[in-house]
């Protein structure tokens, strides 16, 4: 009995020095929900949601700016923008920039990648040729997300069902307008293909 | 199901035993056989979390207690091998995915995190013992998470319980599962099947509407000639009823009767009885059975009033009937959240983050839990119901509930996203 007692308090102290875990990374008690869809620390597993993993700040704060005011009409993100910014954006935003980014399981078509490539030179101009994009642009990184997310943006965009009406995206609209869905498939397994 | 001896308990357990420094803590003496004295199954040596159910919130906080603190040891008490989704269980119905493909072992869990399983049920709680029985002895915790999920509530249709597996509900993802796939499969080609809906609460609100709409999808394709009818308790399609109506507007070989409960099963005569003594006859029957919590949180008092369901803190989740003992997912009420799937993720989580912290010392964050509930309404298109919560003055509140403006492929594809990425963060 003595014996299990002093074992007991043993316990204890080792684990009052135990490692810290994710619930000490500063903004996870406010962004452990968004694995449930994004994964965890935002490392995607699926094929239409976005990686949320090294996202910059600043694009990830203007993407919940959007969806909760409609700009950009999703059923889904509406409520969830809404509740991050009621639990603190700075904070959501923060941890998920901090998360290392994983590669996609999502598996890509080589070959539709490589022609993707080769029709990507539109997209180079703002997002960068290595798709990392660019703040003084307001472009977003496209390396590594997941193609399917990628193509139905790229579809919303062209029926102007996100951020319709939208002046400085104009340009992005007018370089796809002209592409059918099989070569905005294909940017989507270039850019999907990147950095990983 | 096969259970996990002591001596093959300890041997898994021996690594982490080792690992925290506290091997020999566990390692006295043989397995007693004598039934007079319960024995200790695991003695405890540093912190303990003992979860009772290996579902989407016991395996989530089982993990959630691990990730946080790997220094507390934590005992998942589960009796199936295997975990199988019940969110898109009713597309095996339809044959649009296969039950494997829904099934994950706990190897994760085990291996990644270094939870101990133990395959055995739970069958009964000491509180003031800090103990969870089981038939061949108990476990001693420091906090307890019960996630036992819901139980059948038969005693309300008259020959339910003694029609054994010749009724089907299929409302636990697994061997019914298949077997209800089976019926609907041989059924004759002008047949009529039966499903019945229960009367609030109950596990997944949407989930009789989607298995309505999934095997009606399916006798339109493949039986024509056949017919559904689905008889609900409720007043009313009980969850986005606008967006099932839009959706059954393409099967006309389904019927669908309001505030229609059934009082009486009877399989001999291939009929069930409505309250008001409609009989109607079927083919093949799905009779999903009002519901309450598991036995587990019934005999440890964990219930409220009403008997069937148990209210919780809304921070830390500890029972408000019993201290350090934790309740998650469907067999709790109180919270206004759905009895789903990421609703008990979310809650396993908070949980767990709660637990560690109360073990710990520690002030407990808050944080609200969060839904969404994608249905399948054919093979290819999808809908979906979010809601998002708020914490205030201590409650869980709503900010905001808002549906798909109907069906479409892309939110069938947001439904593999979110199920590839959620059973991951269960089980991974």
């Amino acid at each position: 009995m003595v014996a299990a007692a002093v074992v007991l308090i043993a316990g204890v102290a080792f684990a009052s020095s135990a490692a810290a875990g994710p619930v000490d990374t500063p903004g996870f008690s406010k962004a452990f929900s968004c694995s449930a869809c994004h994964g965890r620390g935002g490392a995607a597993r699926g094929d239409a949601v976005p990686a949320l993993a090294g996202m910059p700040t600043w694009y990830f704060k203007k993407a919940i700016e959007d969806y909760a005011a409609g700009r950009r009409p999703s059923p889904e993100m509406e409520p969830f923008s809404k509740m991050v910014k009621t639990l603190g954006v700075d904070e959501v935003a923060a941890y998920f920039a901090a998360q290392p980014r994983q590669a996609s399981p999502v598996k890509i078509d080589r070959t539709a990648a490589e022609r993707g490539r080769a029709a990507s030179a539109p997209c180079a101009g703002c997002h960068g040729a290595d798709g990392r994009g660019d703040q003084a642009k307001g472009t977003p990184p496209l390396a590594g997300q997941p193609p399917g997310y990628l193509l139905n943006q790229m579809k919303l965009f062209k029926a102007e069902k996100r951020s319709p009406g939208d002046q400085a995206l104009t340009q992005v609209k007018a370089v796809m307008k002209p592409l059918d869905d099989a070569t905005l498939a294909d940017l989507a397994a270039y850019y999907g293909s990147l950095g990983r | 199901m096969e259970r996990m001896t002591r001596r093959d308990f300890l041997k898994a357990s021996a690594t982490a035993v080792a690992v925290s420094g506290l091997a020999g803590c566990a390692s006295t003496g043989d397995a007693p056989t004598a039934s007079t004295t319960p024995s200790d199954l695991a003695p405890k040596s540093g912190k303990r979390v003992v979860v009772i159910g290996g579902g989407w919130g016991g395996a989530t906080a089982a993990k959630y207690v691990r990730m946080q603190d790997p220094s507390i040891e934590v005992i998942l008490i589960e009796p199936n091998k295997k975990f199988v989704s019940c969110p898109f269980s009713n597309l095996v119905l339809s044959g649009v995915r296969s039950i494997d493909s829904l099934t994950f072992d706990y190897d994760g869990l085990r291996k990644q995190h270094g939870v101990k399983l133990m395959h055995d049920t739970a069958t009964a709680i000491e509180p003031d013992a800090h103990r969870v029985r089981l038939a061949r002895g108990f476990l001693v915790y420091d906090r307890l998470i019960v996630a036992p999920g819901i139980d059948f509530q038969q005693e309300q249709i008259e020959g339910l319980a003694e029609a054994g597996d010749r009724v089907l509900h299929a409302w636990k993802a697994g061997p019914q599962t298949v077997a209800l796939a089976g019926q609907l499969k041989e059924m004759r080609d002008d047949g009529v099947f039966v499903m019945t809906v229960p009367p609030a609460a109950y596990r997944c609100p949407p989930g009789p509407y989607e298995r309505a709409c999934q095997v009606a999808w399916y006798l339109k394709t493949r039986k024509p000639k056949a017919k559904l009818i689905v008889l609900d308790a409720n007043q009313n399609v009980i969850s986005k009823p606008a967006l099932f109506r839009a959706a059954w507007q393409a099967y006309p070989n389904l019927e669908y009767r309001a505030s229609n409960k059934i009082a009486k099963v009877d399989p001999a005569a291939r009929e069930v009885t409505t309250e008001f003594g409609d009989k109607i006859r079927y083919d093949v029957v799905n009779v999903i059975p009002p519901q309450r919590a598991a036995a587990i949180a019934v005999q440890a008092d964990l219930v409220g009033v009403d008997k069937r369901w148990c209210e919780v803190n809304h921070v830390t989740y500890e029972s408000v009937k019993a201290k350090d003992i934790h309740v998650v997912g469907d067999s709790t009420i109180g919270i206004p959240a759905p009895k789903s799937g990421t609703v008990a993720n979310s809650m396993g989580k908070i949980a767990a983050i709660a637990v560690v912290n109360l073990l710990n010392g520690r002030p407990v964050p808050e944080m609200p839990p969060i839904n969404t509930c994608y249905s399948w309404v054919s093979d290819t298109e999808a809908m979906a119901v979010v809601n998002a919560y708020r914490i205030e003055n201590g409650k869980v509140v709503q900010i905001e509930q808002k549906l798909t403006p109907g069906q479409s492929t892309l939110y069938a594809q947001h439904a593999n996203a979110w199920a590839t990425s959620v059973w991951n963060d269960i089980l991974a």
